[in-house]
């Protein structure tokens, strides 16, 4: 099948027609096609739940993080220390200048997470693919299984600041006062079942389960995937003011925490309200569920 | 040898991604005594497997459904292959190792996604386990996400 792309890929115009704050943290998928050689400057990160599709087939140029294995410290429950993220930039082939292109599966919901964590590095020349890995292939572009090398790339052992971006188990604790006094956004983005407490009864839960079920008191449910359209692209600011502002009652000003189960969604919905919403204060609680249904006497609605 | 080790990890993406194109025993068993239910919707992926016994640990009748990953929907249709062509008994399947089977499966697709690429074997076990303690036609659905 021929597709024109010229018609029918998305452009960097109408990523500027949707109406967000920082347009420039898209790019359509028609940019990654024109600048995929571009090797000195960018560097195109795939980032999936589904790990073997970067084997299967992924953009030409891109490279895998895989959030588990690259991300994720194998013994304490948190990221990579410093010294372990300058390596594996170092061995991608990325400096502290390089601008990072995230896309991946199911609408660049790890791809977002991969962001945030890269954020929490320092890096900040950041971008998503919008529409992520479904786009690209449904418009027929290329893929390819050839992992390509770059030389190494310097990269200093940044400091890791996680104070602004990510709240931890007793941040979220002082947060339920503001949220009582409606000064504070709390937004749980898991599937309603999750949030209403009803999906924790299967029998073979995986291990990563909580023994309790509910929400934390006072959060507004919004599952993550309502930010994005079917074709995966991001949808319209007004349409994620009318999700966010208009049903969840978030304030573009207030303190916003996004949780989930691990961390992955609300990293998606952090990247919404913070980047094309712009929001000044949005903040991920990755302990999310697993951690606060866990919690002696933390307090639970359901 | 240097060579043969990428060709080896093509080879078994090739096999769970044939799994996953045309997946073993996929369907609803309408008449089964266990509907077993396994995994998170939204994380990784969900099955329900379908069992039937013949009531002196055989196994009558296997199927599954689900949703998920490469890793999770190709291993649970190799688990099921192996079950149903291979005619194992209850004890059989109860019997089969989980790390042996990521081995199988090969740890270097795996790395730390176990729990993906045993979430199949291990919902299985939990119908013969729910079916030996004659709990019949727990027919509990898992709540879609």
């Amino acid at each position: 099948m021929i597709v024109d792309r010229e018609e029918t890929g998305m452009t960097e115009q109408e990523i500027q027609e949707k109406g967000y704050a920082n347009p420039d943290a898209l790019v359509s998928t028609q940019w990654v096609q024109e600048n995929l050689d571009d090797a000195a400057n960018i560097r195109i990160v795939e980032s999936d739940e589904d790990v073997l599709l970067y084997d299967i087939g992924h953009i030409p140029n891109a490279v895998k993080v895989d959030w588990v294995e690259d991300l994720n410290d194998p013994l304490t429950r948190d990221y990579v220390d410093p010294d372990h993220f300058a390596s594996l930039m170092s061995e991608k082939g990325i400096s502290p200048e390089t601008t990072v292109i995230f896309y991946g599966d199911k609408n660049n919901w790890w791809a977002t997470y991969a962001l945030w964590v890269f954020r929490l590095f320092g890096h900040d020349k950041v971008k998503v693919m919008d529409g992520g890995r479904i786009k690209w292939e449904s418009e027929g572009r290329e893929m390819t299984q050839e992992v390509p090398s770059f030389p190494t790339a310097e990269y200093p052992v940044p400091t890791r600041d996680d104070s602004k971006i990510r709240a931890f188990r007793d941040d979220v604790m002082a947060h339920l006062k503001k949220v009582r006094e409606g000064e504070g956004g709390l937004i749980d983005v898991r599937s309603p079942g999750e949030y209403r407490g009803e999906l924790l009864h299967m029998p073979d839960y995986p291990q990563e389960g909580a023994l309790r079920g509910g929400h934390i008191p006072g959060a507004k449910n919004v599952p993550w995937a309502r930010a994005a359209r079917e074709d995966g692209t991001f949808k319209s600011a007004q349409e994620l003011r009318e999700i966010y502002e208009g049903e969840a009652g978030l304030k573009p000003d207030g303190d916003t925490i996004a949780y989930c189960r691990i961390g992955e969604r609300s990293s998606h919905t952090w990247f919404v309200l913070s980047y094309l919403l712009g929001y000044d204060n949005v903040r991920n609680y990755d302990g999310s569920w697993t951690e606060w249904g866990n919690v002696v006497r933390a307090p639970i609605e359901r | 040898l240097e060579g043969a080790k990428p060709a080896l990890r093509e080879g078994r993406i090739a096999l769970l991604v044939e799994h996953v194109n045309n997946p073993r025993h996929r369907g609803v068993l309408r008449d089964a005594d266990v509907v077993m239910p396994g995994g998170s919707p939204e994380c990784g992926g969900s099955v329900v497997v379908y069992l039937k016994g013949d009531g002196n640990g055989k196994v009558e009748g296997l199927s599954w459904r689900g949703e998920g990953d490469t890793i999770s929907m190709g291993a649970t249709s190799i688990a099921m292959e192996r079950i149903v062509e291979g005619h194992l008994t209850m004890e059989e399947v109860l019997r089969i190792d989980y790390d042996e089977f990521v081995q199988e499966l090969g740890k270097d697709l795996i790395g730390s996604r176990t729990r993906n690429a045993t979430l199949g074997l291990s919902t299985i076990k939990a119908a013969i386990r729910q079916y030996s303690k004659g709990k019949l036609a727990n027919t509990a659905e898992p709540t879609p996400a």
